[in-house]
């Protein structure tokens, strides 16, 4: 594991052998300029073309696999975010480009643990740590399996890198695998090849700074690219959140020859996060800094089999660490609320909490992508993964605990005539917490015009729980020195999970269209998801008090089980127009009803979802390389669930100016954005959260 | 065909004039010696074409040798006796340093490079041709109208090679009721800002040879970057197609084969003065289904493309 001291040596070291190199390709260039001045016309003939130009073989680059399915012949909705949006919204943080996707929800700095955290979802439910979603960043899963969502901060990869944001909209377990119920998350980054030779980009605003460095380059068949980066934000007003973060990360992509070609993918992130809000926990988890570090690594091997056939291999690993000690104030007052003996009979004046996480995953999936004939493509595969634990506070253990999990899985589209498509798949699974289960699908797109198109389609996901659901031990004890009949033990018990919870179960049934009038692109649908068995937190009647324990919370004592069902229904729009070609308004809408079909859903569960979103996007490219964007964010009411609350309407608007600028030899962009333009201090997620004005400039530099 | 009619028309009135003096080397040659730089499929695949052409035609009866490009110095011709033919830049660039009584006629050679070997040796025209790997653009452009007839706004990415043709394109372009759209770049590393800024306002993307442009090395990036903006990219070779271009119009060796065995044929029994540099006659189209598939683009298979191609050109 490197430290942050090895981390600066590392990206400053990287600056100089960019800057090294930058100087000899630029005396290069002047050689060259001179040379061309010299000659004139004159080109000598290695400068000119051969027949290898015209007949030599080049790698295939659109591979089966690499190309994707049409939007039009998709089997479920799509969004996608391209770099072009990611610019345009100024946003600094990639959960924040979520407000974009109908039918997402996006809570800034959520909940008490792992409070420096956006809180997304998708469809409602949502909680300070939502866990229905898919998040893969090439191919690689990054939800934690602690609750099943994702650290993004923690994440170590600069926006800069990314390239697109694909989001599948509704349950995909048969192309995405386990957790793909919501809604799966795409991230892809741009390769290595397309990256410009060096990058350095500033950020400095209210309460948010950063600085990224990117080099780039390529060695005979090896590209690959390297990004360091920092950052330090402050957080909101009247929360101990701040957050600061080194990261670097590589991608390398070797092509050994025509038909076979190696990526591999290393990252590492460290950092410090404030944690615990005065006010809210001022017994045990106080104000404290936390320190977090994680790596990871994976190798993708990809081979061509054929003109239409690929095989592709591909492992990672990942490690996530959080270091979290606290100790509590001193508990004999409290203890003596209840008994003044039993608070002077405490072993210890205030507990310590060593509350260190740290969660590893290996995964190594093979699939095997094919046509048969020109109207069928198939892709199948299988995977294999390892997850553990160690959470010693959480598990009440300190062993590590060990979750594994086996896939196969099939995809086949089909196109039994012109204009009807037809996608089947299903994915297998097997794992150590629900045994065996499958999640089928089906979809008929029709496509009468090449620019209209509509689809019908049917999912089911499953979603295994999580840690925390499933396994968590949560308490706070504290020993006494006393006799019987006095509690040799004062115990605060959180969670007590029972086990054996079933998986939650959604069924998503759609009528989707996607089309273009004119020079407007529309996407649209309604749905009916069913989901039951859902997931809750709720008191555990049956806990047993060991002899000699105090259990001072009896009421509230919780586990994870399955109760009540419910039916998520709504439309959703998404509008492209451009208008002109300088000018593009995006427009998107969400409609969404969550209604109770068997009662036992958690409290405000139907109202976890804001009933409307809106979202609208207009861009315009000035002359002279200014362009600017503005961008309008509206969700109605909603009440948040675990550790949300009911917050009311919003209205946000962003605005963005950026001058791009060329000098041949320096090329890049100077931009400002100003969040939340009117300054309305609203709340988001909960009552705890309220935002205000930021603003930022920001200066990108190619060289 | 626009700018090889060019080059003909002004060629047409040269040779008239060169022609007085053509007794000087006008003889029948009686026979065919073909030069290559290795035994690879497409050279080997030229010279069966070619040689069968020649057993169905009747009226001729060349001797056919094939040497190898280190027996081009070796090679004595025998005055006015031999018609070479040279497969591929080497070989064409060997056999330029021949006798300038000997013809050479280039196979396998793009256009800017024929003109510097032209350049660059004593030869004249008359005895120096070729038949150029170099579609016309007008041929290209009437594949990217029949592939994708909305297309408008075309963009072409140039460098220092491709840069000369840009009036032609853009000439051609225009006939063909194109907006042509253009970059060019100076170095490897502009390549993608480039395109970038050409992919945004462009519906298309055709690739113009170039050694700077268009290479082994830049294949991936820029058919990628093209894929993410989902623009296609008309190619100029089969395994642009292959790599991951929307479609293409190549000629064969079989089809170069057969064109070569015309005009040795032709040039045997006029005067033994080659025509001028000539684009291939009969061509190919190369589609990938699979790109077009992904981009949501319906298109016709690749014969019905063909003949409505064949179509488009016999219009005058």
């Amino acid at each position: 594991m490197l430290t942050s001291r090895q981390l600066q040596v590392l990206s400053v070291g990287l600056l100089f052998v960019s800057l090294a190199a930058r100087a000899d390709v630029a005396l290069a260039e002047v050689v060259l300029a001179d040379a061309d001045l010299q000659a004139g016309q004159a080109y000598t003939i290695t400068d000119h073309l051969s027949e290898d130009d015209y007949l030599g073989d080049l790698p295939k680059v659109l591979t089966v696999s690499r190309l994707s399915q049409s939007i039009a012949d998709a089997p479920s909705a799509v969004t996608v975010i391209d770099r072009a949006t990611i610019r345009a919204t100024g946003a600094v943080d990639i959960p924040e480009l979520f407000r974009l996707v109908p039918g997402m929800y996006v809570g800034t700095n959520a909940g008490y643990v792992y409070n420096t955290n956006h809180a997304v979802s998708y469809h409602g439910m949502n909680t300070a740590y939502p866990g229905n979603m898919q998040v893969l960043i090439n191919g690689r899963s990054v939800y934690t399996p602690l609750f099943g969502g994702v650290k993004w901060s923690e994440l170590p990869i600069a926006l800069m890198d990314i390239e697109r944001i694909e989001i599948t909209r509704g349950p995909n377990a048969a192309s995405y695998g386990a957790n793909a119920f919501a809604a799966t998350v795409n991230i892809l980054t741009s390769t290595p090849s397309e990256t410009p030779a060096n990058t350095a980009l500033a950020t400095h605003g209210n309460g948010r700074n950063e600085a990224f460095y990117r080099h780039a380059g390529k060695t005979g068949d090896l590209a690959y690219r390297v990004t360091t980066g920092y950052r330090q934000d402050d957080g909101l007003d009247e929360r101990n959140d701040f957050k600061r973060t080194r990261f670097a990360n590589a991608q390398a992509d070797y092509q050994i020859n025509l038909n076979n070609n190696f990526e591999f993918e290393f990252g590492l992130t460290e950092g410090a996060r404030g944690e615990g809000n005065a006010g809210e926990d001022n017994i045990v988890f106080l104000p404290r800094t936390k320190q977090m570090n994680n790596y990871y690594g994976l190798a993708r091997w990809k081979h061509q089999l054929s003109e239409t056939s690929d095989f592709q291999l591909q492992a990672y690993h990942s490690y996530d660490r959080s270091d979290d000690e606290t100790t509590s104030v001193n508990l004999r007052p409290l203890i003596a609320l209840i008994s003044p003996i039993l608070a002077a009979g405490l072993v210890s004046d205030s507990i310590y909490i060593n509350n260190e996480v740290i969660t590893e995953r290996t995964d190594i999936e093979a699939q095997h992508i094919f046509g048969l004939g020109a109207n069928i493509r198939a892709v199948w595969g299988a995977s294999v993964r390892q997850d553990t634990t160690y959470a010693p506070h959480y598990l009440d253990n300190k062993k590590t605990d060990r979750f594994d999990l086996q896939r196969l899985f099939g995809h086949v589209e089909w196109r039994p005539h012109a204009v009807l498509t037809v996608n089947t798949g299903a994915m297998l699974e097997h794992n150590d917490f629900t045994g065996t289960d499958i999640s089928p699908r089906v979809s008929l797109n029709f496509k009468p015009h090449p620019n209209h198109a509509l689809r019908l389609g049917i999912s089911s996901a499953l979603r295994t729980p999580n840690y925390v659901e499933e396994k968590f031990n949560q308490k706070y004890a504290i020993a006494t020195t006393l006799a019987a009949p006095f509690p040799r033990l004062v115990l605060q018990q959180v969670l007590a999970d029972k086990g054996n919870v079933n998986p939650e179960q959604i069924i998503s049934k759609e009528l989707g269209y996607v089309g273009k009038l004119g020079d407007v692109q529309l996407d649209g649908r309604i749905f009916s998801d069913e989901i039951t068995d859902v997931i809750r937190f709720n008191e555990r009647t049956d806990f047993t008090v060991p002899a000699g324990v105090l259990l001072v919370n009896p009421t509230d004592v919780d586990t994870g089980l399955n109760s009540g069902s419910a039916k998520v229904e709504g439309l959703e729009l998404q509008t492209n127009w451009k208008i002109g070609t300088k000018t593009n308004l995006l427009l998107n809408h969400s409609h969404i009803r969550i209604r109770e079909t068997h009662t036992g859903l958690e409290k405000n569960f139907t109202k976890s979802m804001p009933v409307n979103t809106l979202t609208a996007m207009l861009t315009h490219d000035f002359k002279n390389g200014w362009d600017a964007s503005l961008a309008y964010y509206q969700t109605s009411e909603s009440t948040q669930l675990g550790d949300g609350d009911n917050v009311d309407l919003i209205r946000r608007c962003d605005i963005r100016a950026a001058r791009k600028f060329n000098t041949g030899r320096w090329n890049g962009e100077v931009s400002a954005v100003v969040e939340n333009l009117f300054n309305t201090h609203y709340e988001e997620f909960a009552d705890y959260n309220t935002l205000k004005r930021r603003a930022r400039v920001n200066l990108r530099l190619d060289f | 065909m626009f700018k090889i009619k060019k080059i003909a028309n002004l060629l047409t009135n040269f040779i008239l004039v060169v022609g007085l003096f053509a007794p000087y080397f006008a003889h029948a040659y009686t026979g065919v010696t073909i030069v290559m730089a290795s035994a690879s499929d497409t050279n080997l695949e030229f010279i069966d074409t070619f040689k069968l052409e020649l057993i169905n035609n009747k009226s001729t009866n060349f001797r056919v040798k094939v040497i190898d490009l280190s027996e081009v110095e070796k090679l004595v011709v025998a005055e006015n006796s031999e018609l070479v033919i040279a497969l591929g830049v080497k070989a064409l660039e060997a056999s330029s340093k021949l006798k300038l009584t000997t013809p050479v006629l280039g196979v396998f050679t793009p256009l800017p490079t024929f003109n510097s070997l032209l350049a660059n040796s004593r030869r004249e025209l008359g005895n120096f041709s070729a038949i150029v790997l170099d579609q016309p653009y007008s041929r290209r452009f009437s594949l990217i109208k029949t592939v994708l007839p909305e297309a408008k706004n075309l963009g072409v990415l140039l460098g220092p090679n491709s840069l000369l043709d840009v009036e032609d394109i853009r000439d051609t372009g225009e006939l063909a009721q194109f907006n042509i759209l253009q970059e060019s770049i100076r170095q490897q590393s502009d390549l993608i800002p480039h395109l970038t800024t050409l992919l945004e306002i462009s519906d298309a993307l055709m690739a113009v040879p170039d050694s700077l442009v268009y290479t082994r090395e830049t294949v991936q990036p820029i058919l990628l970057t093209s894929y993410r903006h989902q623009k296609p990219v008309f190619g100029f070779s089969q395994s642009y197609v292959r790599a991951g271009a929307l479609a293409a119009v190549y000629s064969t060796s079989k089809q170069l084969a057969k064109q070569a065995a015309e005009i040795s044929i032709k040039s045997q029994q006029a005067l033994s003065i080659l025509p001028p540099p000539q684009a291939p006659k009969y061509f190919s189209v190369a589609l990938n289904y699979q790109v077009a598939r992904s981009l949501n683009i319906q298109i016709a298979d690749e014969n019905t493309i063909n003949k409505k191609m064949l179509a488009l050109e016999s219009q005058p």
